[in-house]
């Protein structure tokens, strides 16, 4: 048990005559990055929304560091950090008042979360903007900000949900300098992508995921197997084989119209 | 391309865009012919009735006061309605190459085509009508419809050029959904203001027109009225003011509608320079207690006040609180016991507390995790409410007692106020667990699609039952006034109903705290919809 940080156990989700997720049965490592890869749709906020507890599946269990997380709530919330995707924040904070609710909320002594909360501002380039209301935050610093928060309690797991999605370069280098000094202490990333060079780049497990159903887990070399990128072992994986353009668009480009 | 040929090409603009509104999907093709319809039936109503005015005492009064609200209604529109007319927002225009004078003059031109300067036409024609006698003063009227209703329009122009902006961006948008609530209190005043003419006549209005009809866009009835009494030397100064005012408003969008469109607008703009005011930690965050109880309770109160949605809801709930027992008081027709308004109107602020969070939910979820929690969670947000809505319906009550002098019935006044506050803060917390729905952010519902069966039970069944559970209270109000010898302990409804209420709160919490932890991804499933 010590070295699995999440064991998920043939989690199932229905959303009408939709299935969402199909029977997951996944086991991630500690002290790891952990990507979720696969395409859109494939099941991968409705798992992490059901694995952090902010959905409630059909069937199945989910342990986070060796506790139920729907029968032992207190044991698993104080130890992970959610930033989920498509959920809003306290907008009409700024970013440091988000901080401060945030950390209080939780419990910790209101001193060491403005410490904590001005050193993750300044780590995450957002000391200019503290004292603006989220609200008025660009899609890159809604992340760091959302990421702060996730962080502020010293969590042993972080769930992240596309943390890169719309974000530009320069705050996706920040927040990756962040990460990657977070999981070098011990502690576990889990983020859901469905960008193959980043989390080619990031990881050192991946799980891939589609149509509600893992396809492959492992480290990166043994997912990727003998296919000459993630990329391409993806494709595979999914069975979305590159289909031949050339008979197709072949008036696009070429200078005549 | 010459510069007379783009008037033409703004003027089809907007005939377009009029037509537009008629391609829209069923429901709101329909809400658009509908509004359409009633404005005109509404402006040839208010045409026969100005005409009828002719000849009254006090028409002349009357006249200047209505065109004197509808350039008030023009300046303000824009503020509150800026997407009511797209060519407001010349930024636009922006990547045209448009010298500024036949831009003003096309723009002009353009906002002269629509419901509104038809509707303020209709409302100028009818005013000079109702003022003008003799053949001078009729002349004089057509260059006064014509002047005022280029005031009118100039004016909205100005306004909304200079507010660009503003308009377009958060701070905008949020104050239009602030512009329901002007509306609704507008009303209010106006209901009262009426009431108070119908007790004591049309010549209460005779003082404030003195005033404006040196104001434009008034100012050019008032000279055609002028002319009517002869008095030809006042008629054109008042001309002269109103064309005056033209002139400047004219100058005021030209210069503005320059500098819009020659310079980089808000987006590309450096954030850092114009950052916020430096916010430090407010004093009330010192004042409350420590813990989750503080936190949430600070957290509640910067959202009355910053929240546009939450905000509204408070403000509506404050004002119709004083308005209904203070204002009934002060016409001699209230009660002491209307006051207890003011209780239920702000006990329903508890309503629904988790939708009023928004899909942000998920951060208070994430950090319940026990009963415990979620109690001392509900707790804090009501004491944030208590910490506004006590000493307010106190006041209320107060002032409600003082107005009619029935200071006998305070004790018991206050006592009713208070239970029923507790009994809505319980079944607000019960309801807040049991039946949450979202409450989208932009525009104006306030519930859902889909989720207004939820709203209704919540907020009806919830007053229902606080109602149901405030009748011992009631009863005993009734008992004591009713019996021989009750008069001498009415006084005990106070210190009971307090008690009683106070009982409710608390048990409301502890039976919704067990629900909240349980239901917390239902919960957050119901206030995402937004």
């Amino acid at each position: 048990m010590g070295s699995s940080a999440v064991r998920v156990r043939g989690l199932w989700k229905r959303f009408g005559e939709q299935v969402a997720v199909a029977g997951v049965d996944l086991e991630l490592p500690a002290g790891k990055f952990i990507g979720l890869v696969g395409p859109n749709g494939a099941g991968k906020t409705t798992t992490l929304s059901m694995v952090t507890g902010l959905l409630r599946p059909d069937h199945g269990t989910v342990e986070v560091v060796g506790h139920d997380v729907w029968r032992d709530p207190v044991e698993v919330k104080a130890r992970i950090g959610v930033l989920p995707e498509g959920l809003r924040l306290f907008e009409r904070l700024s970013g440091r008042e988000l901080l401060a609710y945030s950390g209080r909320l939780r419990g910790l002594p209101g001193a060491e979360v403005d410490k904590r909360a001005t050193q993750l501002l300044d780590v995450l380039d957002l000391a200019g903007a503290q004292h603006k209301l989220v609200v008025d935050y660009s899609t890159g610093m809604r992340k760091k900000i959302g990421l702060a928060a996730a962080l502020l309690h010293n969590p042993e797991v972080l769930f992240l949900d596309e943390p890169f999605e719309g974000v530009d370069p320069v705050s996706a280098q920040t927040i990756r300098g962040v990460l990657e000094r977070y999981t070098a202490s011990g502690a576990t990333v889990v983020f859901s992508s469905h960008v193959m060079e980043l989390v080619e780049s990031l990881c050192d497990w991946v799980a891939v995921m589609a149509a509600g159903r893992i396809r492959a887990t492992g480290t990166l070399a043994e997912v990727r197997g003998d296919a000459p990128s993630l990329q391409q072992a993806f494709l595979q994986l999914v069975g979305a084989q590159s289909r031949d353009a050339g008979s197709d668009l072949d008036w696009l480009g070429g200078g005549s119209r | 391309m010459s510069a007379p040929a783009i008037t033409p090409v703004f003027v089809r603009l907007k005939l377009s865009l009029l037509r537009g509104g008629l391609r829209q999907s069923g429901g709101r093709k329909a809400a658009y012919i509908a509004s359409a319809v009633s404005a005109l039936l509404f402006a040839a109503l208010q045409l026969i009735g100005l005409i009828a005015l002719r000849g009254h005492a006090h028409a002349d009064a009357v006249v200047v006061l209505a065109v004197a609200v509808l350039g008030l209604g023009w300046a303000v529109m824009p503020l509150f309605f800026p997407s009511g007319d797209e060519t407001l927002d010349p930024t636009r225009l922006v990547m045209l190459p448009l010298r500024p004078r036949p831009l003003v003059r096309a723009l002009l031109t353009a906002s002269l085509v629509g419901i509104g300067p038809l509707f303020t036409l209709c409302l100028l024609i009818g005013s000079v009508v109702a003022v003008a006698r003799g053949g001078a003063a009729f002349a004089v009227g057509v260059v006064a419809v014509v002047l005022a209703l280029l005031v009118c329009v100039a004016l909205a122009r100005a306004v909304a050029a200079a507010n660009v902006r503003l308009l377009t961006s958060r701070k905008g948008r949020d104050l239009a959904v602030l512009s329901g609530l002007v509306i609704a209190i507008g009303a209010q005043v106006v209901n009262f203001g009426l009431q108070r003419l119908g007790a004591s006549g049309l010549g209460e209005l005779d003082p404030a027109a003195d005033v404006l009809r040196w104001v434009p866009p008034a100012s050019a009835v008032g000279a055609v009225h002028a002319v009517g009494e002869g008095s030809y030397g006042l008629a054109a100064a008042q001309l002269a003011l109103t064309a005056g005012a033209l002139v400047a408003l004219l100058a005021v969008w030209s210069r503005h509608l320059t500098r819009l469109m020659t310079s980089p607008d808000g987006s590309t703009l450096p954030t850092a320079g114009t950052a916020a005011r430096q916010r430090t930690s407010t004093g009330l965050g010192r004042l409350l207690p420590s813990g989750r109880t503080g936190t949430v309770m600070e957290r509640s109160l910067r959202y009355v006040w910053r929240d546009p949605k939450t905000k509204a809801a408070w403000v509506t709930s404050l004002a119709i609180g004083l308005i209904v027992p203070v204002f009934n008081a002060w016409q001699g027709t209230g009660s002491v016991y209307f006051a207890c308004f003011a209780a239920g109107m702000l006990g329903i602020q508890m309503y629904n507390q988790f939708g009023q969070d928004t899909s942000a939910f998920w951060m208070v979820a994430m950090t319940i995790s026990s009963a415990r929690d979620a109690y001392v969670e509900l707790r804090a947000r009501a004491l944030a409410l208590l910490l506004i809505t006590l000493p307010y319906a106190t006041l209320v009550t107060v002032v409600t007692t003082a107005l009619l002098g029935d200071w006998e019935r305070l004790p018991e006044a206050l006592g009713l106020s208070f239970a029923l506050l507790g009994a809505m803060l319980a079944t607000g917390a019960w309801t807040s667990a049991r039946f949450p729905y979202s409450i989208p952010q932009e525009g104006y519902k306030n519930v859902a699609p889909g989720q207004t069966g939820l709203a209704w039970i919540s907020i009806f069944g919830g007053m229902i039952a606080a109602a149901l559970l405030c009748a011992p209270v009631i009863a005993l109000t009734i008992w004591l006034n009713v019996s021989a010898w009750g008069g001498d302990w009415t006084w005990l409804l106070f210190p009971v109903g307090s008690v009683y209420g106070a009982v409710l709160t608390a048990a409301g919490l502890r039976l919704a705290a067990p629900r909240t932890a349980r239901r917390l991804p239902e919960i957050l499933g119901a206030v995402s919809k937004g």
